[in-house]
């Protein structure tokens, strides 16, 4: 079994843009425990930026790994993917509000937690940009979710007008 | 690390330092809060402003008349108290020369004691080391207690400054003070005239490359009233601007009026110096 976790690539999550008050304090929580969940030495599918912030959460929980207790031990080397909805919901967020932004999330959600990976691999990626959803790896994501089976829905909410969500799977 | 009095700081981020003054006639507020009651409200005030640290005084600093050790005593000693049961992890500082006054408000609770003149009493640092307590070491250049300068001059004022702070907290160390609990200040307007001040102010990075934590008081002094041709309640602004170039320098303690002001620019100052994370920055970031 593969474990394989999903996280938005927020880079308020990077050490580098850190507040005295963590402004993503329950994401980053979530992150962190979904890429504890993954155990050591993830493969990260992500883009470049995405990437910086796999690694910063990938430093952070082996900085806490003393302190973290690890269910089991994976059998596989987990997949951490990094990718999000639309920053185009509400007036808000960081793009102007589009009204096909709720749906394009809503009809994404539906098929990460299906999962359904035909419906990941048939997004509209030109739409997706419009929206500016960051969904750029989920083809990759897709193939990976094959039989798989959700293990759960950690975050689903869009706090600044971003949608994110951090979920697993076994697969 | 710092340590004031019963109160250790390991984040390294800049104090504002609150006046309150337990006297008829300070300059500023003109014996506003003399009255015990009134000088509690302020205390209540100040806190809720963000203050980090209050400095209660009971003399004033310049001419005025006579204020002897059990009258100062009447002023602040059974005031401290007062403070230290109503906040209990206040950082408390008293503004005093006198070692007898220092083991009085000591005993009440006060984690520091503010030497505004220099060392003038020998014995204070020994009763700032019994009690283990925090003091100021300030520079006065070689000025009694409670006088002004008169055709002071110095070869080099901040040079002079450094070497009587730190000969002055080398001998509190000496005396049994801890290392973490020593500050040094210049003393803006204390043996210095505006363009002494001004020049401390400018070359503030020096003190602070002693490696002891520098202490600044520069709140609505005359140095910014002559500089701007401003009575004692228009200085604010003035301040302000001495305050940011203090902070860009690397002072760490900032007695003042105005609190509020006071850590805003600071704060401000000492992010844009790279030295503190923004309170919340999302902005772009999400």
């Amino acid at each position: 079994m593969t474990r394989v976790a999903l996280v938005p690539g927020v880079p308020a999550l990077l050490p580098a843009y850190s507040s005295l008050e963590d402004p993503v304090a329950p994401l980053r929580a979530a992150c962190l425990d979904a890429v504890a969940w993954l155990g050591p030495a993830p493969r990260v599918i992500a883009s470049a930026q995405g990437s910086r912030v796999a690694a910063a959460l990938l430093d952070e929980v082996a900085s806490e790994a003393e302190r973290r207790a690890v269910d089991d031990v994976a059998h596989h080397p987990g997949v951490l993917v990094v990718g999000n909805g639309s920053a185009r919901r509400t007036d808000v967020s960081p793009g102007p509000f589009d009204p096909r932004a709720l749906p394009f999330d809503d009809a994404l959600f539906a098929a990460l937690g299906g999962p359904d990976p035909a419906a990941l691999r048939s997004l509209d990626a030109a739409l997706a940009e419009e929206l500016w959803a960051d969904v750029g790896c989920f083809g990759e994501l897709a193939d990976l979710l094959g039989g798989a089976s959700l293990v759960g829905v950690d975050y689903d909410d869009a706090p600044y007008g971003v949608q994110y969500w951090v979920m697993r799977w076994r697969a | 690390m710092l340590k004031l009095g019963h109160r250790e700081l390991v984040d390294g981020l800049p104090l504002v330092m609150a006046i309150v003054n337990r006297t008829p006639d300070s300059f500023y507020d003109r014996g506003a809060t003399f009255a015990e009651d009134a000088a509690f409200a302020r205390v209540e005030q100040v806190v809720d402003e963000g203050a980090d640290i209050v400095d209660i005084g009971g003399v004033r600093a310049g001419y005025g008349p006579v204020v002897d050790a059990d009258e100062e005593i009447r002023r602040v000693g059974s005031f401290v108290g007062r403070v230290r049961s109503a906040y209990p992890s206040l950082i408390i500082s008293v503004d005093t020369w006198r070692s007898e006054v220092a083991r009085v408000v000591c005993g009440e609770g006060a984690d520091v004691v503010n030497d505004a003149w220099g060392g003038h009493d020998p014995r204070l640092v020994d009763v700032v080391a019994e009690h283990d307590a925090a003091i100021v070491c300030t520079h006065t250049g070689g000025l009694r207690p409670r006088t002004d300068p008169h055709r002071q001059e110095y070869d080099d004022v901040v040079g002079a400054a450094i070497a009587a702070t730190t000969a002055y907290a080398e001998r509190a160390l000496a005396a049994g003070v801890a290392k973490e609990s020593i500050v040094i200040d210049p003393a803006h307007d204390f043996g210095k005239n505006t363009f002494h001040s001004l020049e401390v102010t400018r070359r503030i990075g020096e003190m602070v490359d002693t490696g002891w934590p520098v202490l600044v008081s520069l709140s609505n002094k005359d140095f910014v009233g002559e500089t701007l041709g401003r009575p004692a309640g228009e200085r604010l602004l003035g301040t302000l601007a001495a305050t940011a170039v203090c902070a860009l320098g690397g002072a760490l303690i900032y007695r003042v009026h105005q609190v509020r002001e006071t850590r805003d620019v600071v704060d401000m100052t000492w992010s844009i110096a790279g030295r503190r994370p923004p309170l919340r920055a999302i902005r772009g970031l999400a």
